[in-house]
């Protein structure tokens, strides 16, 4: 095992270079930036200047290799807007995108499977009709319109939820004050909930069809029957032997699904204006903070691959058949 | 695809004209059993027979503005006697009008994407797969490097730059989806290249292309079909996401994913005409693409099938 | 649905233990809801007006000009100004102290204005890339302990103003700081400091204990809140006291809301169409018939601003007659009226009559959006208008910042763009400044006519107001015939108030809260 560790996390370090190397490309095909960093008033002498003190006037190759060699030595260089190092604009802003990121997979996963468990349970009932056919409207909704309209019932004519904003759990817990953490967490909570409830429907509505699918299939396997034959009750049978592979799917694409959900984030963050790694990426692509920008790409690549890693070391646990 | 089963009568593969015509038959039994997907199919034939005759049948130009009409209530009168039947929009707009050309460039956007991802990840998967060594390494770290990358981020940074238009987002969204046509497309080669049909080609002195996009290729059609059907309605949401941010369509197009992102400055003002219509069309549509993927996956797939 | 009720219920616990405000601020706290992110607390790098509206509660500057164009005194309370204007010497007030308890003094000052001028710094704020670069500063020394005195390059007649929008701070403080930190945590000497900044979500000021302090608020809250229906929800929910550009047709929503109401102010903003004259542009489609000053003159018949302004920006707005606001405008120029059929005929006159297929000419029009009130409508809105009488409009919307920022910043949009220049009502010749030369960085449009640029020297040469006076006039009526702009509007701001304060915008899109308080 530990040598298939070593090959994947060998394999990512090609995988990181290549995603700085497109970013790099992406943000640089669109031309010099200095334009972006002097006043509306600058001579060409102070455009020069700049140019020169933010290094665009090196050869692309020059500045991309200056580049993989600071990221070796754990540096990205300084934020062109905040003047701040960008590592440190981007891990500011990661832990509010993981709250967001794990209650929405809490959502899209939690939920998926006992609705999906039950649909399969209930199969050609009306349960089933009404849990598939609100699974199949949350798949069809554009989430930055369904973050729009809970702003608008849930937020503010119902008055359930906060409109926007975010009360911090994970920034305190990080920095080791626990009582503020936990103090807070009711509060992180109840903010955090429209827009995870947001990020997480597609998710959840694919997610509950998926297990749905598998516990039918499982359902009609023999161990299944045989167990029954044994005289199990329903509740063992379902439980024990069913569910444990019925959700196997729906764990392979949990990893998946965080590069997934990384893209709801970028538009639910901006609906309620969340203050996280997606608008603050979206934010520094607009002004083409090239630092910020390879920070967060390489630091959202490097939580995926990881989060991947675990998967895939997960599923080989739980499921007998796969050697790694 | 005709092309190919035809060719197949003189090359041992496993499907013949008579196979077709009888999983057609049979395809079409399952799909009336099904209730549903009958529905869905016949939405999406509307939705095409919309998006190809659409303009033809709009009552209005769908890009004349007319301020002064503005944000008007659908049955509201238009200009020059005509109707709004669905309303204007921000610019006095016919929604109506916009709503019928927009299904042609939603359905356009949505297909050409999986069009270009489709292509690019079944030959880049049919040749991983197919040759294995080196190639395989390097295409699929290329796609590892594609899903490590959130793709949102991707087309954000390439339409910016390359600025909103139809072709920008049919290329963003396309190269988006090949990852997945890939893996798959890999994964079923790598079993199918060493079956008997395949070797039986190989042993009649088939060249290594003649093998690769006529042999294997139409026996790993079915699963991508389902991939594709699924796509489709992921694409168009793709599609609104982006229109939200501002990187979709320019503005004069009309698209339902941008008609959509246009009206929520106004769904506090409760101008719901505005959004509801793009959004039923898109989830309507939606939905049918996501019900046929369904039933498609349930009748392709060969261990349901033998549930019965 | 328990699942629900649960979390609200542990939500509506929380309160109790007065964590975050859900509902109304407290008593003595105001909370905005601003639209842009901002970036920095460095002073000398501040440049986007949300950012400076935030910064200039931290910061004192020397005098203070309100929304009216008065000027009154800040940290300075006296200023002489050298015979040949190139000194400018200003008394500081007495007892004036930083937010770290330094004393303010005019070597502090001084030392203010020569580390932005730095270039080791490589500041690009609004004080050394607006300020110091329109008027020429050349350097600042302490004559002794309350005067500081400003050195010009050159004479300026509007540098009074340009060097009061310098935020003053102390020497000690910002020397002890690496640049690194001076931008996250500023030691200023306003009536406000820093308490709290959270990147893309929240910055809370505090009131500095003072008593001669003007603030009436223990604390101000600043939200960012990017997406304009959240930000009016927010308001008619009562979780903000004011928000910045409300959209306009939410503008309704929250006046029928009962709970707040929303201000429209004319703003000083030009916003116009420009004509992009230089050789690379006239070989483009389109571009030589806008060299033509009569093709020119005839597209402002063919748009109805008003109409847009009624229609789309939810306001009934004044065309402008030009580069200058209103108040400070050549009175004997009326605005272009909307005439679709003298526009057709004067294009036929110029010599591009319509052809086979309706069109004069094919032209492409360039515009960024989400920068302005409704810009992407607007510009879609005028590209009709100009479609009406014959031109084929080839409209090129970008990106605001990544995309059309750079080409603006190297003059190389058009041949027709829309943009919108910040402009004030103190002086006709700030808003004129912008086309100071023909080589200024903010002639975007190349235009070169002598007739207004060889008039700067007439107005250096003269002291007398009167005098100067004729000359903008003449100036004035010249970009009027022959400009190189479709001149629009002064675009209108909207700001939605909470009924709890009462504050009063100001049309210069400045949001300074010192004197608002709860009704």
């Amino acid at each position: 095992m530990w040598t298939y560790i070593a090959r994947r996390l060998l394999q990512s370090v090609v995988v990181i270079i290549g995603v700085t190397f497109i970013s790099f490309i992406a943000l640089q095909i669109g031309g010099d930036p200095t334009y972006l960093f002097v006043s509306e008033r600058a001579t060409e002498e102070e455009i020069e200047m700049v140019r020169r003190a933010l290094g665009f006037d090196r050869p692309l190759h020059v500045q991309y290799l200056s580049f993989l060699g600071n990221l070796l030595q754990g540096d990205f260089g300084m934020s062109l807007s905040y003047r701040q190092p960008a590592i440190d604009i981007v891990l500011g802003a990661l832990p509010a995108t993981i709250e967001l990121t794990l209650l929405s997979i809490l959502v899209s996963v939690g939920l998926a499977v006992p609705f999906g468990v039950f649909a399969a349970l209930y199969r050609g009932t009306a349960l089933d009709g009404g849990i598939m056919t609100v699974a199949m409207f949350g798949q069809s909704v554009p989430n930055f319109w369904q973050g729009i309209m809970m702003i608008l019932f849930l937020g503010l004519y119902l008055k359930w939820f906060p409109i926007s904003g975010h009360v911090p759990f994970l920034l305190p817990l990080l920095q080791g004050d626990l009582a503020a953490a936990f103090g807070n967490l009711p509060m992180a909570l109840y903010y955090l909930a429209m827009p995870a409830v947001a990020v997480g429907t597609y998710s959840l509505a694919r997610n509950a069809r998926l297990v749905r699918s598998s516990m039918l299939e499982v359902l009609g396997q023999d161990y299944v029957r045989t167990a029954r034959s044994k005289g199990l009750t329903e509740y063992t049978v379902i439980v024990h032997h069913a569910l444990r592979n019925a959700w196997l799917p729906v764990v392979t694409m949990i990893g998946l699904e965080f590069g997934f959900l990384i893209g709801g984030v970028v538009v639910i963050e901006t609906v309620f204006s969340y203050p996280g790694i997606g608008r603050l990426v979206f934010n520094a692509i607009n002004q083409r903070d090239i630092p910020v920008v390879q920070a967060a790409v390489v630091l959202l690549s490097m939580v995926f691959i990881c989060l991947n890693l675990i998967v895939d070391l997960i599923y080989a646990r739980i499921d007998p058949r796969v050697k790694l | 695809m005709t092309d190919s089963a035809g060719d197949g009568l003189t090359r041992l593969a496993p499907r013949r004209d008579s196979d077709l015509a009888r999983g057609m038959k049979r395809a079409w039994r399952s799909l009336v059993a099904a209730r549903w997907p009958v529905l869905a199919l016949a939405i999406l034939i509307a939705v095409v027979v919309v998006a190809i005759f659409g303009p033809a049948m709009s009552p209005l130009d769908p890009n004349r503005q007319n301020i002064m009409l503005r944000l008007a209530e659908p049955g509201a009168a238009g200009p020059r006697g005509a109707t709004f039947w669905l309303g204007s929009d921000a610019l006095g707009r016919d929604v109506l009008s916009r709503l019928l050309y927009g299904a042609r460039i939603s359905l356009l956007v949505g297909f050409a994407a999986i069009a270009v991802g489709g292509t690019i990840g079944i030959v880049a998967g049919l040749v991983s797969g197919y040759f294995g060594g080196w190639t395989d390494d390097v295409i699929m770290r290329l796609g590892d490097i594609q899903l490590a990358f959130p793709f949102i981020l991707l087309a954000i940074m390439f339409l910016i730059v390359l600025g909103p238009g139809v072709m920008n987002l049919i290329l963003v969204l396309g190269i988006g989806q090949w990852v997945t046509y890939a893996r798959i497309t890999r994964a079923q080669t790598l079993s199918l290249r060493e079956k008997e049909f395949v070797e039986a080609a190989r042993a009649l002195g088939d060249g290594t292309a003649a093998i690769i996009f006529r042999t294997i290729l139409p026996n790993i059609v079915a699963p991508l079909t389902v991939i594709a059907s699924f796509n489709v309605a992921s694409v168009i949401l793709a599609e609104a996401a982006l229109s939200f941010l501002g990187l979709g369509v320019p503005p004069s197009v009309p698209t339902w994913g941008s008609m959509l992102a246009e009206s929520r400055d106004t769904l506090i003002a409760n101008k719901w005409w505005l959004a509801t219509f793009p959004g039923l069309a898109i989830v309507v549509t939606v939905l049918s693409f996501n019900i046929l993927g369904d039933w498609l996956r349930d009748f392709l797939d060969p261990r349901l099938k033998e549930r019965g | 649905m328990t699942r629900t009720r649960l979390l609200a219920a542990a939500g509506a616990s929380a309160l109790l233990f007065g964590t975050t405000a859900l509902a109304t601020p407290p008593a003595d706290t105001i909370a905005v809801g601003l639209s842009a992110d901002i970036t920095t607390f460095e002073p000398a790098n501040i440049s986007s007006r949300d950012n400076a509206n935030i910064a200039r509660h931290i910061f004192g500057t020397l005098y203070n000009i309100t929304g009216e164009g008065v000027v009154t005194p800040d940290l300075a309370e006296n200023l002489e100004i050298s015979e040949d204007g190139l000194h400018y010497v200003y008394t500081l007030r007495e007892g004036l102290a930083c937010h770290d308890g330094e004393a303010l003094t005019a070597e502090d000052a001084a030392y203010t204005f020569n580390r932005a001028k730095n270039p080791d710094n490589k500041f690009t704020g609004n004080t050394p890339g607006f300020v110091f670069s329109s008027i020429g500063f050349e350097s600042a020394e302490a004559l002794d302990d309350r005067r500081v005195q400003i050195n010009l390059a050159r004479k300026n007649p509007i540098a009074f103003g340009l060097i009061a929008e310098v935020y003053i701070h102390c020497k000690d403080s910002y020397e002890k700081m690496s640049l690194d930190e001076a931008s996250a945590n500023p030691i200023g000497s306003g009536p406000y400091r820093l308490a709290s900044w959270t990147r893309g979500s929240e910055v809370v000021l505090e009131k500095v204990a003072n008593p001669n302090s003007p603030a009436q608020m223990e604390r101000i809250v600043w939200r960012i809140i990017p997406e304009a229906s959240t930000r009016s929800a927010e308001l008619i929910a009562g979780n903000v006291d004011i928000i910045t550009n409300v959209a306009p047709d939410q503008i309704d929503a929250v006046n029928a809301s009962g709970t707040a109401m929303v201000q429209a102010v004319q703003g000083t903003r030009r916003m116009y169409v420009g004509f992009n004259l230089s050789q690379p542009f006239r070989e483009m489609p389109g571009g030589e018939a806008i060299q033509d000053p009569m093709v020119r003159r005839a597209l402002q018949y063919a748009v109805d601003v008003p109409a847009i302004c009624k229609q789309l920006l939810n306001f009934e707005c004044v065309r402008a007659t030009g580069i200058v606001n209103p108040p400070n405008a050549n009175q004997s120029l009326t605005p272009y009226p909307y005439d679709p059929a003298m526009a057709e005929k004067m294009l036929d006159e110029a010599g591009w009559p319509r052809g086979a297929d309706g069109v004069r000419f094919a032209i492409r029009f360039q515009a960024g959006r989400g920068r302005y009130l409704n810009d992407v409508n607007v510009v879609q809105a005028i590209a009709q208008y100009l479609e009406d009488v014959g031109l084929k409009i080839e409209l090129d919307v970008m990106e605001w910042g990544s995309v059309y920022v750079p080409l603006i910043r190297q003059r190389n949009v058009g041949p027709l763009f829309f943009l919108g220049t910040g402009g004030a009502l103190w002086s006709p010749l700030y808003d004129m400044t912008d086309l100071a030369r023909v080589e200024s960085g903010t002639n975007y449009t190349h235009w070169s006519d002598p007739r207004w640029f060889d008039r700067w020297a007439d107005i250096a040469a003269t002291d007398d107001p009167a005098a100067q006076r004729k000359i903008i006039d003449e100036m004035l009526q010249v970009f009027y015939d022959d400009g190189p702009w479709l001149h629009l509007y002064f675009q209108p701001d909207f700001y939605g108030v909470s009924n709890r304060v009462n504050f009063v915008a100001r049309p210069d899109e400045k949001v300074y809260l010192f004197s608002t308080g709860l009704k």
